[in-house]
């Protein structure tokens, strides 16, 4: 099945839709797979029907929500944006992440020095 | 609270599942449609551009898929999809999964009939009694024996202090733990039913009410003036009342007294003792009626009472111990020659008997050992014909998971599949173990006075089902999580033999347990089968046919001596006329009984050096002649001497005469029995038998005179003794219609007592010994079988290159003989270790019986030498050409 793509983490890929959706306003699943994809720069690659997993995930936990509307070529999209329950969520998400990071960063230091 | 609202988002999902579907099918194509633009500004073709998108954006069937499982809640449709796709499976090889099925169907039967018999015995609350929770049972243990002789019942005294000064319980009851039979007075005949004697506040403390009337109460069972009530069981007032609505009020004439019927038992209710089914109960007070037994309320000696007490709340068994524990040391601070060393033990209160508990257990346990590793070979059977079909499968497998099937979910498949074999196997073994434990219960004999109630409840159901599901977990974990590890990629070139080492040796490995344990389960069928054989050759030291007995007790009617000599005299004369009888005799009890009576002996009254314990049986004259016992020398008793209680004549088996005058004539010597002042004179010696179990050694016998009023007529006939049985009764009938005869049989169906360990274990592990051999070989020929057809290709090549058809058959069996000798080796071990836990139940013959072993060792051989020889043989016919060109 093609070549091999780094793997993404469920949970990080979630975090990432929510802080997207966060930043830039109501986006449907193919502008969330651009602004991924340009941010990341190419190092993490994932096949794009992930978002829309995620994109689910999210919805039924009720942190985002979603409408129909029309894309800038004229076709027929569903748009996402982030609720207030979304909003914590990703505070609380991004505070947990840094947390980790934090510490992963500790750890990898400790390792460098011994 | 997330979870209720992801729950009710896939609740909508499921109401919603078309529409949602098609909207995300829209998102999807436009998506891609907005990457394939994208690819074609960059100037691919279209072609091209289509292409890589897709790729992009990953496999969309498998999301669609995964985006359905998220919004339902375990995606019914896929496991019924599986479901359904398992029973198409199962149809197309119906023939092998029949075989499975039955395989398993036998061993889970096995296990869930003796389960039910552990549930019926040990798990079971009695039926009716809603407070069984907070019983505790009570015996009195001396500190100075040990095993179940040191536990011993309650005397009435005990019983009367314990219920009087225990806090920690709320109240204490009493019953009558034997069996006793009691003759009822219907119109004018005598008829046997059994009783049980309860204290006041027995059926008060167990929550039981009366269906009809009342039920006894405190005040009926007072010391001093006992009411003479009863209270009838549900079974016996629809049994032989009718039912009768108008019973409370009327009278039942029990051993000759007149008791008035207050009420009826809750139907089922049948008290707290397994094997007993009372048909009345009356008050324990009232106890003399039946007894004759004046004293018996105020005696410190006489241990007859099964004693269970309620607990308060917020008192455990811990704290009602500690406090029984006071209570005893209290008895024997004041009653040190009757209490000395005699502590109190709670039990929680089951069906069976505290101290005894150890001991169903245990034979259930061996029992439910035995048929878990039949169900176990059944399952290794099962295992390997999955694995055989798996690798078969390969390619099926291969294809899922190209399409986009996860290892779980294969697992899944494979797993549904295992499982369906397995519940079918279940609700079958249900049904066998329902017809298993009816089979079981035919073996009990007819003579023991137990009735067992074994029902299905749902306790035995829920044992079933989980013995079913780890069944099918058990055989078919493995080859699922071998089938979901393929490899696709080779699988789908049509690379033949893949992975092909390994499931080999798995199966081999699976294979070699599955004789390990054959090889056990046919060693202990072997040893028991074996014991059988013994048991009924042994002889008893008394004829085993041609002979009928019955058990009279004109004790219970309260007749005096002379009356119970005149019934005896007027019964025997009767008797004797009766067409074909040759010979009668009365004797106080049979051999191989329930019942003994021991004493000591030695050669002169005192203080003997060395006292030999003997059994001691009390004959009438003639009852030599009539079991069929050799008299060896001397003389029989006289009328005279066996009425007169001091005629000071004894006879003695020669097992005695031996120990006590070796190399002498013993007729004539003197001997002294125990407690007695005088010593008696050896007048006859006759061959020894058995006289407690049929595996004892040699044991001392006294035959002496004077029987007691509960006393065993013999007859000896000529021809069938089955015959005679209904005229013995109706003879004891026109002599005293008041008599009843009790266990009127043939001495063939009396030996089925002695005979019954051995039967039920003959019996029993028998059956699982041929079970596991049938198994074994089914499962060797099938591996075997398979392995040929997966090397027809090999086989081919060899004997193109030049390979005697010899020389196949030899690369075939070894591949089986290999395999065999090596689970023969571990069987061998594990019997030689497994076997002494049959040793309490084996007659004449040691539990590592090395006869037996080799025995076992040649017939699993050649049992396994035929399962590989036949497929062997397929092998060596295979044509070169023919296996070449199907490559």
């Amino acid at each position: 099945m093609g070549e091999k793509k780094s793997d993404v983490l469920q949970g990080t890929l979630d975090l990432m839709v929510l802080k997207t959706l966060h930043a830039m306003g109501p986006l449907h699943g193919f502008g969330i797979a651009r602004r991924i994809e340009q941010l990341s720069k190419d190092v993490l690659q994932l096949n794009e029907g992930t978002v829309y997993t995620s994109l689910l995930r999210l919805q039924q936990q009720g942190w985002i929500g979603s409408r129909w509307g029309t894309s800038e070529n004229n076709r027929k999209a569903r748009f996402y944006s982030i609720t207030r329950q979304g909003k914590k969520q990703l505070e609380l998400e991004t505070e947990n992440w840094e947390r980790i990071a934090a510490v992963i960063g500790r750890v990898l230091r400790l390792e460098r020095q011994g | 609270m997330r979870w209720l609202r992801l729950w009710a988002a896939k609740a909508t999902g499921l109401l919603k599942g078309k529409r949602l579907d098609s909207e995300f099918e829209a998102e999807i194509e436009s998506h891609l449609h907005l990457l394939t633009e994208r690819y074609l500004r960059q100037g691919m073709s279209s072609a091209e551009a289509a292409t890589a998108a897709r790729r992009q954006f990953g496999n969309v069937a498998l999301l669609q898929q995964k985006q359905r499982a998220q919004w339902s809640f375990v995606s019914p449709a896929e496991w019924w999809g599986d479901t359904r796709f398992g029973l198409r499976m199962m149809r197309k090889k119906s023939r092998s999964n029949a075989a499975v099925v039955l395989a398993l169907a036998l061993g889970i039967g096995m296990n869930v009939a003796v389960f039910s018999f552990v549930n019926a015995l040990l798990l079971r609350p009695p039926a009716g009694v809603s407070a069984m929770g907070s019983l505790l049972e009570i015996w009195l243990h001396s500190r100075t024996s040990t095993g179940v002789q040191s536990y011993l019942p309650f005397t009435y005294p005990d019983y009367a202090y314990y219920r009087d000064q225990s806090r920690a319980l709320e109240g204490v009851l009493a019953f009558d733990g034997d069996g006793a039979p009691t003759i009822w007075n219907r119109s004018g005949e005598g008829q046997v039913i059994q009783r049980q004697l309860v204290s006041g506040n027995y059926f008060p403390l167990l929550g039981v009410h009366a269906t009809l009337g009342r039920v006894i109460s405190t005040g009926d069972d007072q010391p001093a003036s006992p009411h003479p009530v009863v209270v009838l069981s549900h079974s016996f007032w629809q049994r032989e009342l009718a039912s009768d609505p108008g019973i409370v009020g009327r009278t039942l004439v029990l051993n000759g007294a007149a008791f008035s019927v207050i009420g009826v038992a809750p139907p089922g209710f049948a008290g707290l003792l397994v094997g007993i089914a009372p048909d009345f109960w009356v008050p324990l007070t009232s106890q003399a009626q039946f007894t004759h037994d004046k004293e018996r309320l105020t005696n410190r000696n006489a241990y007859w009472l099964i004693v269970a007490g309620r607990m308060r709340t917020g008192v455990d068994a811990r704290k009602a111990q500690a406090e029984m524990h006071v209570l005893a040391h209290q008895r024997e601070l004041n009653y040190p020659d009757s209490n000395k060393n005699l502590d109190a033990i709670v039990y929680p209160a089951t069906l069976v008997p505290g101290p005894y508990r150890g001991y169903v257990s245990a034979f259930t346990g061996l029992l439910l050992a035995v048929f878990a590793l039949v169900l176990a070979t059944a399952c290794t059977n099962a295992a390997s014909l999955l694995l055989a079909r798996a690798t078969g499968r390969a390619r099926e497998m291969a294809i899922r998971s190209a399409l986009g099937a996860g290892r779980a979910r294969l697992i899944r498949q494979m797993l549904v599949e295992s499982l369906l074999l397995s519940a079918i196997a279940g609700m079958a073994g249900v049904m066998l173990a329902w017809w298993f434990a009816r089979l079981l219960l035919e073996l009990k004999p007819a003579s023991l006075p137990v009735t067992i109630e074994v029902p299905l409840d749902w306790r035995v159901l829920l044992f079933a089902l989980l013995v079913s599901l780890t069944t099918g977990i058990v055989f078919g974990l493995v080859p699922a999580l071998r089938s979901a590890a393929v490899n696709a990629a080779p699988v789908l070139k049509e690379e033949t033999q893949s992975g092909g080492l390994r499931k080999s040796r798995l199966r081999s490995l699976l294979l070699i347990g599955e004789i390990a344990a054959c090889v056990v389960l046919l060693a202990g069928a072997t040893l028991c089968v074996r014991s059988l054989m013994h048991a009924n050759s042994i002889d008893p030291g008394f004829d085993t046919q041609h002979i009928a007995v019955t058990t009279l007790d004109p004790g219970t009617l309260g007749y005096s001596p002379e009356k119970v000599d005149a019934f005896y005299r007027r019964l025997m004369g009767r008797v004797l006329a009766l067409p074909g009888v040759t010979a009668a005799s009365y004797v106080n009890h049979l051999p191989l009984g329930t019942s003994r009576e021991a004493t000591s002996v030695g050669r002169h009254v005192g203080h003997d050096p060395d006292p030999l314990l003997v059994n001691v049986f009390r004959v009438e004259p003639g009852y030599f002649s009539a079991m069929g016992t050799t008299l060896l020398s001397g003389r029989d008793f006289t009328q005279q001497e066996s009425d007169s209680p001091d005629a000071g004549v004894v006879i003695v088996n020669d097992v005695l005469a031996r120990k006590l005058w070796p190399g002498q004539n013993p007729v004539g010597k003197r001997i002294a029995l125990g407690g007695e002042k005088a010593t008696s004179e050896v007048i006859g010696v006759v061959k020894s038998g058995k006289y407690r179990t049929l595996g004892e050694g040699p044991v001392g016998v006294v035959f002496r005179g004077t029987l007691p009023p509960a006393r065993t007529l013999v007859l000896r006939t000529s021809g069938d003794a089955r015959p005679l049985l209904e005229e013995v009764r109706r003879t004891v009938q026109v002599v005293d219609p008041m008599m009843a005869a009790t266990g009127t049989q043939t001495i063939e169906e009396y030996m089925a007592l002695p005979l019954f360990p051995a039967r039920t274990t003959g019996l029993l592990l028998g059956a699982s010994g041929i079970l596991a051999v049938t198994l074994t070989a089914i499962g060797l020929f099938a591996v075997i079988a398979y392995v040929v057809s997966q090397r027809t290709h090999e086989i081919g090549v060899r004997m193109a290159l030049g390979a005697r058809p010899t020389d196949v058959l030899k690369i075939v069996m070894r591949q089986g003989m290999v395999v065999t000798s090596i689970g023969l080796c571990i069987g061998l071990a594990a019997a030689f270790g497994a076997a002494r836990l049959l040793a309490p139940l084996l007659y004449g013959i040691g539990a590592n019986d090395p006869a037996t072993l080799v025995g076992v060792a040649v017939g699993v051989t050649a049992v396994a030498m035929l399962a590989c020889y036949v497929p062997a043989r397929r092998a060596m016919r295979v044509d070169p050409a023919v296996a070449l060109r199907c490559e």
